[in-house]
């Protein structure tokens, strides 16, 4: 097992009396995809910056590449923020040229899909290659450990699909990433998984790990609209995919009890839950 | 309707800076223009030299205040007699009176505009043949070559305090801030690098208003060029400082602007340069003494149509060397928290092993 | 049953076009998902069904601004008010009062998980609450026709799920709605969807004709030798390509593997 890029151990963060982030310990090794999901508030942000060297944690034992965070780790590092980080003033070469200053790095070339568009000003190239630019500047130092706060938001499925050809291609080089996103097609392509809820790392493993022993039950009926209704007054999880009714997390007794006391005929499905309605299960089981 | 000015007056209530800037600022005008404003002065500040001053003293119209216990003191010290030309250029007193000549002489301090139009007008009417009336520094009492100074400081104020303060903000408005502090700078790189730029343009601006005044409306440079440049130095520090902490203080550049407008009017109206802080009630002048642009307009007025020195000049300096040093220091501090926070992990881990 | 919407309806702004000849039903009982990325022209569809922007060409037919509900872009509450206040200030804008008001503000409160939290202020509330109190702001006066501009960017999957709940409770009651979104996944889940790209409509049906009808093949494969249609999905590749492959299985699985094929087989018309 080669050694950790990033290693968090018991790290909690306070706030005053507010706990953002809560006895959390996570690992992300070479050449892997570490996906880091939760609600908003749940602590990821604060997570993040802990191990960028933002914030100090108030607890726990935080290191980068086998030491703590400094201005050294920082030159090993690679960090696609929320909000991109360009600078909007400067185009798109001269960008890349400030990172290269600040890195010391050689001339970082201009993405394939803004060829022609390096003059250009950086509000002018359009979220999607404010993106491409935003992984280019910080891949150009050739970092070992990305860190990406929701590095695709935004763009569009095919745009999307070509972020994490990068991602991909970077760990297959031995690069290892962190990553935070709301897409659970993202989360399904990151190596192992971990949920935050509260602060507190709730679950860690893959997708199936996370999803246990989460159930769905697809409830086919005509009859769908009264089956909605009868399913959410019994203060059943449920979601509408198309006409079918989904109930999530709920014994197929307490579906079946739900629907006759409405007088809804209906064919029930067991199915798996999906990633998110495991996290909504979760979390309404803990609230 | 009534909703939608029930949620307005709601939405305001909570808007702090903005209600600051409807409340305050016309209640500050207000108070300004009602008090403070008064154009025509009516106590100048006097010393009478020389002998029979008692009697001169008498024929003076109330207006004119003079300081009978200075001018004694001033007479009494042998040898350094201070005569009412040194009283004038120390700005001991708007006006001095000498009188040694027959008959006496009056000089007027020009740099203080509206004490002198007002003494000017006030010694006119007395007796003919009771003073003559020499206007020293500004004799044809124009208003560009006291404004000129002061309004140096007030470019430099504007450049140092909003633009500065925008510039930065727009670095943290835009999540461009977090993106140089995850890169492996030097916080010092960043905060030199982040200041100087607004340094060298104000510096510049110093010198093209400077150059101007002089060409354009014949401002007078009669003191030493590097004192004042030595002065405009310590002045942009002071409010490139005020500009760095209003940017650490501001999430928005719209915020940035407003705090930014309130230091800014304030240093407009009460620094002395369009009223005269010594004609002002006590209640509004010490605002006055505690805005660096007070002493710039006294240190550039000084130099320019004066030509004061070091010497006399001295305490301005200091005041505004001090401003310099605390606000400037306060303003490194806070923008290097911003981008370095493991400046206090040491002291975090030594009382971490001390439990 | 009346069908709103748009007639090969054209935008444009200045010299931009924004929008050209898309046609879209908005039904009763039936959410639309508008997918797309920045500037493919979702939030243009969506005000000029609105009427906040004139059509250029073709005919928008939607109701009276009284019987439609807008949710703007991360927008639609006001953060300096408490959620009681944001609800007094929408419902008297609306003319929902007394007993209605009173009811319904408390099936708002309920939907929202609210209850306990009437005092704060809207902008203290987490971005996911936030977007749902805005929701159910934009239905206080239950209108019939439902317009959402990106109601669940930015917000964490469990509000996500809570917010497609309402969503699909409004139209369960009837209401014709009409959102943007950037998630597939959501999109996958709604009674049809529109894909726009460019302005212009790359794919529209219901999820299982839009991949049932993607042009071209998909194939499934451990390896792939075309990255420029290839992407990559967990360890394998799916690869696009015009004509039937030569290995793998030609499906795409999810609209995500739909929507992506046919902007590449846009792509490749076009060149």
């Amino acid at each position: 097992m080669p050694e950790p890029l990033m290693s968090a151990r018991g790290v909690t963060r306070r706030f005053g009396d507010f706990t953002a982030v809560d006895n959390v310990s996570l690992e992300v090794a070479p050449g892997e995809v570490v996906g880091l999901l939760g609600a908003n508030g749940a602590g990821k942000t604060t997570l993040i910056r802990m191990i960028l060297g933002l914030l100090i944690p108030t607890e726990g034992d935080l290191s980068l590449f086998g030491q703590a965070p400094s201005r050294e780790t920082r030159a090993r590092l690679g960090y696609v923020s929320q909000g991109l980080g360009l600078w909007d003033d400067l185009t798109v070469t001269e960008n890349l040229a400030f990172v290269d200053g600040a890195f010391g790095s050689a001339q970082t070339p201009v993405p394939d899909s803004l060829r022609g568009a390096g003059d250009s000003l950086v509000v002018g190239i359009g979220l999607g290659g404010q993106r491409q630019l935003a992984f280019a500047a910080a891949l150009g130092h050739k970092p070992e450990l990305l860190v990406l706060d929701e590095p695709t938001s935004g763009v569009d499925p095919l745009a999307r699909a070509r972020l994490w050809d990068t991602v991909r291609d970077q760990a297959d080089a031995g690069v290892g990433a962190l990553v935070t996103t709301h897409y659970m097609q993202e989360a399904e392509r990151c190596d192992r998984l971990m949920l935050m809820s509260r602060g507190v790392a709730v679950a860690q493993g893959t997708v199936k790990d996370i999803v246990g022993n989460t159930t769905a039950t697809e409830v086919r009926t005509q009859h769908w609209q009264q089956a909605f209704t009868a399913l959410n007054d019994a203060n059943i999880l449920v979601a509408l995919a198309g006409t079918h009714v989904r109930a999530v997390d709920a014994s197929e007794d307490d579906v079946r009890a739900a629907l006759g006391e409405a007088g809804v005929k209906a064919d029930l499905v067991p199915m798996q839950a999906t990633l998110d309605e495991a996290m909504v299960a979760r979390e309404r089981a803990t609230a | 309707m009534k909703a939608m000015i029930l949620k307005e007056f709601r939405e305001l209530r909570r808007d702090k800076r903005t209600m600051a800037m409807l409340i305050a600022l016309p209640i500050l005008l207000l108070v300004i223009f009602g008090y403070a404003a008064n154009f025509t002065i009516d106590d100048i500040s006097t010393r009478v030299v020389g002998p029979g001053s008692e009697q001169v003293t008498a024929q003076l119209p109330d207006l004119f205040d003079v300081d009978a216990d200075a001018a004694a003191a001033a007479q009494d010290t042998d040898g350094d007699t201070q005569t009412a030309l040194d009283l004038v250029r120390d700005n001991k007193a708007d006006v001095a009176i000498d009188t040694t000549t027959s008959p006496p002489t009056a000089y007027i301090d020009g740099s203080n505009l509206f004490s002198a139009q007002t003494a000017k007008g006030a010694l006119a009417q007395m007796p003919d043949g009771a003073v003559t009336i020499d206007v020293l520094y500004n004799p044809d009492l124009t208003t560009a070559w006291v404004m000129v100074p002061a309004l140096i400081g007030l470019i430099l104020t504007f450049i140092g305090t909003i633009i500065t303060s925008i510039g930065l903000v727009r670095e943290r408005q835009n999540g461009t801030l977090e993106q140089l502090a995850v890169m492996p700078l030097k916080p010092s790189d960043v905060i030199v690098g982040k200041i100087a730029p607004y340094f060298i343009l104000a510096a510049l601006d110093m010198i093209i208003v400077t150059l101007l005044g002089v060409w354009i409306f014949d401002v007078p440079f009669n003191g030493n060029v590097a004192l004042f440049g030595f002065g405009g130095a310590i002045f942009l520090f002071v409010v490139l400082g005020l500009g760095v902490l209003i940017s650490t203080a501001s999430q928005t550049q719209a915020q940035a602007i407003q705090v930014a407008m309130m230091i800014l009017l304030p240093q407009i109206l009460l620094s002395g340069f369009i009223f005269p802080l010594s004609a002002m009630p006590a209640a509004i002048s010490w605002i006055g003494y505690i805005l660096p642009l007070t002493y710039w307009v006294n240190i550039s007025q000084g130099i320019l149509l004066r030509g004061a020195d070091l010497a006399s000049l001295w305490p301005s300096f200091a005041v505004l060397a001090v401003m310099a040093v605390v606000i400037f220091t306060a303003a490194v501090l806070r923008f290097r928290r911003d981008l370095a926070p493991s400046s206090r992990r040491k002291s975090q881990k030594s009382s971490k092993a001390g439990n | 049953m009346s069908a709103w919407g748009a007639r090969e309806l054209t935008v444009t702004y200045g010299d931009t076009v924004a929008l050209t000849n898309v046609s879209v039903d908005v039904r009763e009982g039936e959410v639309l998902a508008v997918v797309g990325g920045d500037g493919a022209g979702k939030t243009t569809l969506l005000r000029a069904l609105a009427g906040a922007v004139p059509a250029a060409e073709g005919e928008v037919n939607a109701p009276s601004l009284g019987s439609i509900g807008f949710m703007p872009t991360a927008a639609g509450v006001w953060r300096d008010l408490s959620v009681d206040q944001n609800i007094d200030f929408v419902a008297s804008a609306q003319g929902v009062t007394g007993a209605t008001l009173a009811e319904r503000r408390e099936q708002l409160l309920a939907d929202t998980g609210l209850e306990g939290a009437t005092k704060r202020l809207a902008g203290q509330l987490s971005g996911g609450m936030r977007q749902k109190l805005a929701f159910a702001l934009a239905m206080i006066h239950r209108p019939p026709m439902l317009i959402l501009d990106e109601p669940s960017t930015g917000v964490d999957p469990v509000s996500r799920v809570d917010l497609w709940r309402m969503i699909s409770q409004a139209a369960v009651d009837g209401a014709a709605i009409i959102m943007a979104t950037t998630y597939l996944d959501e999109a996958e889940r709604a009674s049809r969807v529109l894909v726009l790209d460019g302005g212009e409509i790359l794919l529209a049906g219901t999820p299982a004709d839009v991949m049932a009808n993607v042009p071209g093949h998909v194939a499934d494969a451990g390896q792939t030798t075309d990255r420029a249609r290839s992407w990559r999905r967990g360890s394998r590749f799916k690869t696009w390509s015009p004509d039937e492959p030569v290995e793998g299985v030609a499906r795409a699985d999810d609209l995500e593997d739909a929507v992506i094929a046919a902007t590449l087989a846009k792509e490749t018309s076009n060149a």
